[in-house]
């Protein structure tokens, strides 16, 4: 093949790319959709459920205080701590309960899976920046708090390229 | 030569005409390392690559935590071929805590391997493009990696760091419908990657920058012990997928691409070809994979090992060969563990291939030998 030929061939096949949908999404008005509604673990099975790794969810009514999610996260990130919270639940005998520090954890989700009970899930909730360090830092209250994720953005394989829609 | 002086500050005495240059560990086109060149005129007369900016210690850091705990540490060293590099690990650790490993997981973990693989193939072909001063070549990888990102993020949780592999199989079974989201996306890549031999490969100024450029031949590559695509585009036909197939790359067939020329243009259309074979080996993944099952031996949250063993396991990365040898004297935490990558090997043919070069070749030359900085370092 000649030189001409390669370089026309060449500019021809970026042309073509005129007529292709655009592929980047617009992000904070779009937002990616996610399978599920975050990681979950099943731990009469052993094995979790696929979805996001973002931020954690407690449930109170669960969480035992059995300090099992501190200890996975030894050695990974030591993101976790466990501080008091008044004796409300029954089931929480020493009335501790996980604090999460996000400028540490590393959303690898061992935590996840250590939880015999069924109180520490992972969420769709990804956008999680602060102004100062200590804003990082959720409390039991906070990661109690189911978040409100909007996400609706699909990637969908057409004639003239894949798109976000 | 002034010896006393360290290398790369001294100007050669001997001989005026001949310069030492350092290229990085700042310059943007040498990643986290040192490469000191001694040119003369335009012409590279020796070369010595200087590694270890980004030594972070992961061997000595995998003797201090059980063998879950290592996961999300020991996959850092390349966050895009994270399933990869994790792979012989978690085969030793198998074998350590003596673990069966479900039909199902295996399929789960080729899938994600080959997907890792392509993702981590793309990365670098946009840097190889950049580093040619081809910006579509940057912007079309970079973007089509999406499809398999978002794949990848559907399986695992994760866009990169997946922490997916587990000894005893995978963290999480398959989504609903992964199945035909997964060919649709990989077909659709496959048709991309394509359109990249009329962009890039068939290009004339790429061929003419890299052919016969940095030439390694068959005898040599054996010889400086390369691995992967390096040694694939030598003329050596080997494949770990293919000669040591690990977990159920027995069943598929995987077909090795090899090209003769052993130059900068071999060197950069073998990992191309191997995406392609990649979506074939992930297209007959998902016909072959058992329709339901486990895919998670259960496993105590700090296991305990059967006693005292060595294991030695390897697998086939984006980078060429990647070994792993633990050492466990019974207790939760191994020994020893020692990762030999790729990169590393494949480093050690720098200094052959650009002796003699022009020093205009040197982007393409190095980064054509698949080598990833921060893998090197572990």
């Amino acid at each position: 093949m000649g030189t001409a030929t390669g370089i026309i061939k060449a500019l021809n096949s970026g042309i073509k790319h005129i007529a292709i949908k655009r592929f980047t999404l617009r992000y904070p008005e779009e937002k990616l959709k996610f399978v599920g509604d975050g990681y979950q673990f099943d731990p009469s099975t052993g094995v979790g459920i696929a979805g996001i790794k973002g931020r954690h969810m407690l449930f109170h009514d669960h969480c035992t205080g059995c300090q099992l999610c501190s200890i996975a996260c030894e050695g990974v990130a030591e993101a976790i701590a466990m501080v008091k919270v008044p004796d409300s639940q029954t089931q929480n005998k020493k009335s501790i309960m996980p604090q999460i520090d996000y400028g540490k954890c590393v959303f690898c989700g061992l935590c996840v899976d250590a939880c015999p009970f069924y109180a520490l899930y992972m969420t769709n909730d990804y956008e999680l920046s602060s102004f100062s360090k200590e804003g990082l830092i959720y409390t039991p209250a906070q990661l109690a708090v189911k978040p409100y994720v909007q996400q609706d953005s699909e990637i969908q394989i057409t004639d003239r390229g894949a798109t976000h829609g | 030569m002034t010896a006393e002086l360290p290398p790369g500050l001294a100007l050669q005495k001997a001989d005026e005409r001949i310069m030492t240059l350092n290229v990085g560990p700042q310059h943007p086109g040498s990643g986290h390392m040192r490469i000191v060149v001694q040119i003369d005129g335009d012409y590279i007369v020796a070369c010595d690559p200087d590694p270890g900016y980004v030594h972070r210690g992961e061997e000595k850091m995998a003797e201090y935590r059980n063998y879950i705990t290592n996961i999300p540490h020991l996959e850092r060293p390349v966050i895009h071929d994270s399933c990869n590099i994790l792979y012989p690990y978690v085969l030793g650790a198998e074998e350590i805590l003596g673990i069966e490993v479900p039909e199902r997981a295996k399929y789960v973990r080729v899938i994600a391997s080959e997907l890792n693989r392509c993702i981590y193939t793309m990365y670098w072909l946009a840097i190889y493009g950049i580093f040619l001063g081809h910006s579509t070549m940057f912007m079309w990888p970079a973007g089509d990696r999406e499809l398999l990102i978002d794949l990848m993020e559907k399986m695992t949780g994760a866009r990169v760091t997946h922490a997916h592999f587990v000894p005893g199989g995978v963290r999480n079974d398959l989504p609903p419908n992964f199945e035909d989201t997964c060919l649709r996306q990989v077909n659709y890549f496959e048709r991309r990657i394509k359109e990249y031999a009329a962009v890039f490969y068939d290009n004339p100024v790429l061929i003419s920058r890299t052919r016969g450029t940095g030439v390694l031949s068959r005898q040599d590559a054996i010889r400086l012990g390369t691995t992967g695509s390096v040694l694939r585009a030598s003329g050596i036909d080997y494949d770990l997928r293919v000669k040591e197939p690990y977990d159920v790359y027995d069943e598929l067939d995987v077909h090795t691409n090899v090209m003769k020329e052993g130059d900068s243009y071999a060197r950069s259309r073998v990992p191309w070809l191997d995406m392609m074979e990649s979506c074939n080996i992930i297209r007959q993944a998902l016909q072959k994979i058992p329709k339901s099952g486990s895919v998670r031996t259960k496993l105590k949250p700090n296991p305990k090992t059967k006693g005292p063993a060595t294991v030695y396991k390897r697998v086939e990365s984006g980078r060429g060969s990647l070994g792993c040898y633990i050492v466990s004297d019974g207790k939760p935490e191994p020994y020893r563990v020692k990762m030999s990558v790729g990169s590393f090997r494949n480093l050690i043919a720098l200094p052959y291939l650009l002796k003699g070069e022009k020093l205009g070749n040197m982007p393409s030359v190095y980064w054509s030998l698949n080598y990833w900085p921060v893998e090197a370092d572990r």
